[in-house]
């Protein structure tokens, strides 16, 4: 995640603090309070920050194409959901725990009434509710008792509906500021139900298998064409892809993101898919002409934010699909579109076998002077080193620096160039092998 | 990420399990203390060795039988003092040092009961009566004050009423028999003309009406003097509180139940 924030970001910090700013005048400052009523004053505002975060990250997961990009793209806004979630997690737990404490402090009897009443405090028992919901989706995303198959964790994660909806019932019960909480509960069941329910059917565009190209043994690239009207998107991002085809063994009906790997100029939709799963795996032999659902687009590998300044591309594995979309993107432009900067790619291919793209890049190198290219194989010359990288791009520190790869990859490529004092905020890479 | 979740969710677990069972351990050892018995040194000498052994340490009668074999000095040492009044025994481990805090906590768990006719001893070091800062000097607690302000009513059958800004608010009825309240009932209950004893459960008001009721089950049989926990009506009911919001002037009750004792008997039993 990077440390610049976003417009986005800024809009969710303050609606995060909302509610509390809200409670504030009736909950005052417990300054030289006893240890009691701090506790409370703890337990109270942790209570509402956990609900506020809880709320925030069900809406932050709509999902809805262009959206993410006031966050940086759908993985950054996949790291905030995640953040926000593993917060309202933990102060759910500290406002339990506090009030608990601080109702100690009068006796243990009044200690334990507090957490667990009567069983017809309803408002009581709707907060632990949420938290158990709460338990039964997290536990399984946090890892506590071993880690679940995709589906059935992505099953399992809609219990936060439930979660959420307890939570604002406990809130709504409980809390006098009841205008936020109806505001801040809607919009979070809005954004579920739109994610689950609404988009599956609305957003999803049909498109035909036209060609499935094999490039080497594990990796095809899949051309798609509209049966009516196509997403329009920009080099680099991505999408869902759910396919029909009926033949398929498996991941049928299911949706799993995938990188374009076609320019926005293309009449086809070019994905590169390599078999990393099952579903990739089944994609390998796609019916041509079989149906498939495409919802996006997502992401912004390329920011707009450099236009003109020179970059350096990195790709290794099959992380080069967004600088195929690149390089063809810079292929078909004129040449007063962006990006108007000078574009050296370096493509971290194991061997020549694996450079699949490789006829490709050096065709575009050929025919655009804005195009320099070059492959390493890391079989033959073992790991990028820093003398490599200056010979091919000697002006490396100056640029802004896209990856994509396997994780190792990538890491290897960005502490040597943090070694070198490249700024981390000119590194851009995008992975989404958790979406 | 998942590490510190996975920490806040065990300690977070443990805590509430924490509080929840110490509850339950203290709510036994409250228990314990209220069915204090009361034991004569005849009784405690019937106790005297390593089969049985009683003592008496500051008033409180301690079976101690199971815990010998763990005294740390030879047996004989705590033999010694079974079934006999031991206080100097507990007093001196040596020669002018006492047991210690520890061990004192220790042997509370040990406590059956206290010695007949020795109240005014009894208070160290097991049994300290733990008054907090909040019940002293209150007039919901002081059983002397309670004592002062009350006869001894006789036994029968009383009424009484309280009304306020020109209307009758409460009027009750109660049994008074040996000392304690029996019977309480409510012959009528209103404000500004709402009769409470005839609201719908779902009425805004309805939970001051159980409220009420409540008041009633938890006087039945109770000293007359528990009448003035109802200056904090709190002490009495479980749920004057935030919950329902509704909010319950147990001094009404109160000043109709002296009302009551004021005129004197309504009826002989």
């Amino acid at each position: 995640m990077g440390v610049r924030l976003k417009v986005g970001d800024y809009v969710l910090i303050v609606v995060c603090f909302l509610p509390w700013l809200v409670a504030l005048p009736r909950l005052g400052w417990p300054i030289g309070a006893s240890a009691g009523s701090w506790l409370q004053w703890v337990g109270i505002s942790s209570g509402i920050l956990g609900l506020s975060t809880m709320l925030l990250a069900a809406v932050v997961s709509i999902r809805l194409p262009g959206f993410d990009r006031y966050f940086g793209g759908l993985a950054r806004l996949w790291g905030i959901h995640r953040w926000l979630g593993f917060a309202s997690f933990m102060l759910v737990m500290v406002h339990v725990t506090a009030l608990g404490l601080s109702a100690a402090s009068v006796s243990l009897p009044v200690a334990v009434a507090t957490l667990f009443p009567p069983i017809n405090h309803l408002s009581i028992w709707w907060g632990w509710f949420a938290w158990l919901a709460m338990l039964v989706f997290l536990a399984p995303t946090f890892n506590f008792f071993g880690s679940l198959s995709y589906q059935r964790w992505k099953s399992l994660h809609l219990f936060s509906a439930l979660a959420v909806v307890a939570g604002v019932l406990h809130a709504l019960l409980l809390a006098p500021q009841q205008l936020v909480w109806w505001m801040l509960g809607l919009a979070a069941i809005a954004a579920i139900v739109w994610r689950k329910a609404l988009s599956p059917r609305f957003s999803r565009v049909p498109y035909r298998v036209k060609s499935v190209t094999q490039l080497v043994n594990n990796v095809v690239e899949i051309a798609l064409v509209p049966e009516d009207k196509a997403i329009s998107y920009q080099t680099g991002q991505f999408i869902y892809l759910t396919p029909l085809d009926k033949t398929l063994a498996a991941g049928v009906g299911e949706e799993h993101p995938y990188t374009i790997a076609s320019a926005s100029g293309d009449h086809c939709l070019r994905i590169g898919i390599k078999a990393l799963g099952d579903a990739s795996a089944a994609l390998q032999t796609v019916t041509p002409g079989s149906r498939m659902m495409v919802e996006g687009p997502y992401g912004e590998f390329y920011t707009r934010r450099y236009p003109n300044r020179d970059q350096l591309w990195l790709g290794g594995g099959i992380g080069i699909t967004p600088f195929v979309a690149g390089a063809r993107h810079i292929e078909a432009k004129n040449t007063s579109e962006v990006p108007k900067g000078q574009v050296q790619l370096l493509y971290l291919a194991k061997n020549a076998q694996r450079a699949y793209y490789h006829t490709l890049f050096k065709h575009v190198s050929q025919m655009r002077e804005d195009f320099g290219y070059d492959v390493h194989y890391f079989q033959k010359e073992g790991p990028l080193t820093e003398e490599y990288l200056r010979w091919f791009c000697p002006d490396y520190a100056e640029r802004e620096i896209y990856m994509c790869g396997p994780p190792e990859m990538t890491q290897h490529v960005r502490q040597l160039l943090l070694d070198q004092g490249v700024p981390s905020s000119r590194i851009h890479s995008e992975v989404f092998d958790f979406l | 990420m998942n590490k510190i979740a996975f920490a806040g969710f065990i300690a977070f677990v443990s805590s509430v399990l924490t509080l929840v069972s110490l509850h339950a351990l203290s709510s036994d050892q409250y228990s314990t203390d209220a069915e204090d018995e009361h034991y004569t040194l005849e009784e405690v000498e019937e106790h005297n060795s390593a089969d049985s052994c009683w003592k008496v340490i500051h008033g409180g009668v301690y079976d101690i039988t199971d815990y010998i074999s763990q005294h740390p000095t030879d047996e004989e040492v705590i033999l010694e003092w079974c079934g006999r009044e031991s206080t100097e025994g507990w007093d001196n481990k040596r020669p002018g040092v006492p047991h210690s805090a520890r061990a004192a906590a220790e042997l509370k768990e040990y406590r059956i009961g206290r010695l007949e006719g020795d109240e005014a001893q009894s208070t160290a070091p097991e049994t300290q009566r733990e008054e907090s800062a909040d019940d002293a000097g209150s007039p919901a607690a002081d059983e002397r004050l309670h004592r002062a302000l009350l006869g001894l009513p006789l036994d029968g059958v009383y009424r009484g009423v309280f009304s306020d800004g020109g209307e009758m608010q409460v009027n009750v009825q109660f049994t008074v028999r040996e000392g304690a309240i029996e019977r309480l009932s409510y012959r009528y209950l209103a404000y500004r003309g709402e009769d409470y004893r005839r609201l719908e459960s779902d009425h805004a008001a309805y939970p001051v009406w159980v409220q009420h009721e409540q008041i009633a089950e938890r006087l039945e049989g109770k000293p007359l003097t528990a009448i003035f926990q109802l200056y904090e009506p709190e002490r009495l009911i479980d749920d004057v509180d935030g919950y329902s919001g509704a909010t319950l002037r147990g001094n009404k009750v109160l000043s109709a139940i002296r009302d009551g004792l004021n005129r004197g008997v309504y009826s002989w039993p």
